[in-house]
């Protein structure tokens, strides 16, 4: 064990550490909160309610759901774009150079490279004759956008940061104003980053491919999305975001830094739903929020449930007590301290174990039919068992599926938390022994005057 | 080697964020997270003999007065040494725990020292001077392991009175 952590921590030190990851960590996380508003108002508007659209039309009116759609798609139609922005800011928090400018530079340089006057389509598909107009494609700028908008992030921001830092900058005299000089010590470094982005678009437009956008989207992203929805590939992030956690290293922020796929899924999956066209993937974040891990990291929904009712130790009853409520919301830091989780041999194989079951039978699940794909609808991760497949599917028949693996659970964690269980009952009864007083340390006739 | 704990609601696996105004209490026993460091205590020849613990908030409404009683407690049992932490990144329980680390080194013969992530900022750059800070990562960090170890090896040179100044150039704050 001590010689994997050895190999181990090195790996989890410069994943944590690298800026470059960082700041794509940290860019998607600008989206989130944007993305589950957007995804709040599409649900609304279809909600899973048999009857549901036709009652709400008889109140609003028909259409209604396109005052609801507008705001969805705002959001998670223009992931690129807001991946773009999020990873150029924090980009440039990393490297220290002006955060709003960074962003901003990232997203010209990523609208550089995409095409932005297009022909007009005719419904039949049937092009208009002379017919061209200039604008932001949603094709371009949404879900298919983000390994383009990381490019474009990462390394536009790296030169705008390296001109910066060079000095090639124009500065103005004493006396004017921050906001002022600030806009032109950006001239160079954007001017620099433009220019390269305005070469890669002229040679791009000579391949095949004839724009950078749709290179990118054909050797990257669309491979690393197969990749991506890959039983094999989901098992071991599961793996590894559970296994760092046996040696105290939050797993998932190790590894979130580079599967971030599950991002891109997520978006395309909700708008093929938007679109009514049938759902492509079954790894999306959803999928491994609501049906891999109930109660947070670990699966401890069922550890939880297990230590308030079977267990006899007094601390592990009353820790469960405590921790039962926030564990139907997904926290679990008061036992992966309290219990302890962390550098705990005992609880790490079923904790290890649990959401790799899970993630097993759930992909098996979804793939023969026994539970509807997940739509994408991206709901807060604290959402309840129960709750949260039925939202996440539109189905109660995944709420079921969730309990049915919660109870799994239980029986998976059970020999391991008796283990403990008995353990720290031993513990227990050799303090008990051990002192001829009360093993409950009191601190009502405490004399301070001795002191 | 006996060791005294001090403990805010998480470590002692009484609750979480939720529970700052847990009452302070304690067992004659090591608790909650004291499982994380087991081995290296081992190591040492050490065993937890109380563990003292109260929630950060409660500790907080009245620091001197609760620093007092954590010290007259530490002298009731007369452990070799006291540990305050580990405090990960809690903030608050850094404050707690290096406060307590200074009263028991004060107000008893009894050596104690706090061990806490560079987050507690306010606590370090406060107690640093006062009592010994040990260095550790934060919640979810790297080299956990590394650091209890170094926390239960530095408890012992405290107890066999070694000369402390070369691991502290490495370990502490």
């Amino acid at each position: 064990m001590d010689k994997l952590e050895k190999i181990l921590m090195p790996m989890a030190d410069v994943l944590t550490k690298n800026r470059v990851l960082i700041a794509i960590r940290d860019g998607f996380l600008i989206s989130t909160p944007l993305l589950i508003v957007g995804s709040v108002f599409l649900l609304i508007a279809n909600f899973p309610i048999p009857g549901w659209d036709a009652a709400v039309s008889s109140v609003l009116g028909a259409g209604w759901t396109d005052w609801f759609k507008a705001v969805s798609r705002a959001s998670f139609n223009c992931t690129g774009l807001l991946t773009a922005l999020g990873t150029g800011y924090a980009m440039a928090r990393e490297f220290k150079a002006d955060k709003i400018q960074g962003a901003a530079v990232a997203l010209v340089s990523y609208f550089i490279l995409m095409p932005t006057i297009h022909t007009a389509v005719r419904d039949s598909g049937e092009v208009v004759e002379d017919a061209i107009f200039a604008g932001l494609d949603f094709d371009y700028i949404g879900p298919n956008g983000i390994f383009m908008a990381l490019i474009c992030a990462t390394l536009g921001v790296w030169l705008f940061a390296f001109a910066y830092k060079k000095g090639w900058t124009i500065k103005m005299p004493k006396g004017v104003p921050p906001a002022v000089a600030d806009s032109f010590a950006a001239l160079v470094p954007s001017a620099l980053v433009m220019g390269v982005a305005f070469l890669v678009r002229i040679v791009f437009s000579f391949t095949e491919f004839g724009y950078f956008q749709d290179f990118v989207v054909a050797i990257l992203q669309t491979p690393l999305e197969g990749l991506g929805d890959t039983l094999g590939a989901n098992a071991l992030y599961s793996f590894m975001c559970t296994f760092f956690w046996f040696f105290g290293i939050n797993g998932p922020a190790v590894c979130n830094s580079v599967f971030f796929i599950g991002n891109v899924l997520t978006a395309k999956q909700l708008i093929a739903f938007e679109a009514g066209e049938a759902l492509p993937y079954i790894f999306t974040n959803p999928f491994s929020n609501f049906f891999c891990n109930f109660g947070g990291g670990g699966s401890t929904l069922s550890l939880v449930i297990l230590m308030v009712t079977v267990c006899k130790s007094e601390r592990i009853k009353q820790l469960g007590k405590l921790s039962i409520v926030p564990g139907f919301f997904g926290i679990n830091e008061p036992i992966i301290f309290g219990l302890p989780v962390v550098l705990n041999p005992v609880i790490a194989i079923p904790f290890i174990l649990v959401p790799m079951m899970n993630l097993i039978l759930s992909y098996f699940a979804t793939l023969w039919g026994i539970i509807p794909r997940t739509t994408g609808v991206n709901l807060p991760w604290t959402t309840p068992i129960g709750f949260s497949g039925w939202l996440a599917t539109g189905s109660w028949r995944a709420s079921v599926w969730q309990i049915f693996l919660l109870v799994l659970g239980l029986m998976i964690y059970y020999p391991f938390i008796r283990t403990l269980d008995k353990k720290y009952l031993a513990e227990e009864a050799a303090a008990a022994n051990e002192s001829s007083e009360e093993d409950d340390i009191s601190f009502d006739d405490l004399d301070l005057d001795n002191l | 080697m006996k060791v005294m704990m001090i403990f805010d609601q998480t470590q002692a696996g009484l609750g979480g964020k939720e529970s700052p105004d847990l009452p302070m209490g304690g067992k004659a026993m090591g608790i909650g997270s004291c499982e994380m460091f087991t081995r290296f205590l081992d190591q040492q020849g050490g065993k937890v003999i109380a563990t003292l613990y109260c929630g950060d908030g409660t500790f907080l409404a009245e620091p001197e007065l609760n620093a007092k009683k954590f010290a007259a407690m530490a002298k009731k049992f007369n452990p070799d040494v006291v540990i305050c932490g580990p405090c990960f990144n809690y903030a608050n329980y850094g404050i707690m725990a290096a406060k307590s680390a200074e009263a028991i080194s004060e107000l008893t013969n009894i050596p104690a020292f706090a061990i806490m992530s560079q987050e507690c900022e306010k606590a370090i750059e406060t107690y640093k001077d006062k009592v010994t800070i040990l260095k550790m990562p934060k919640k979810g960090g790297i080299g956990l392991n590394e650091s209890l170890s170094a926390m239960c090896e530095y408890a012992k040179m405290l107890v066999d009175k070694k000369d402390t100044a070369e691991f502290l150039e490495k370990h502490a704050y």
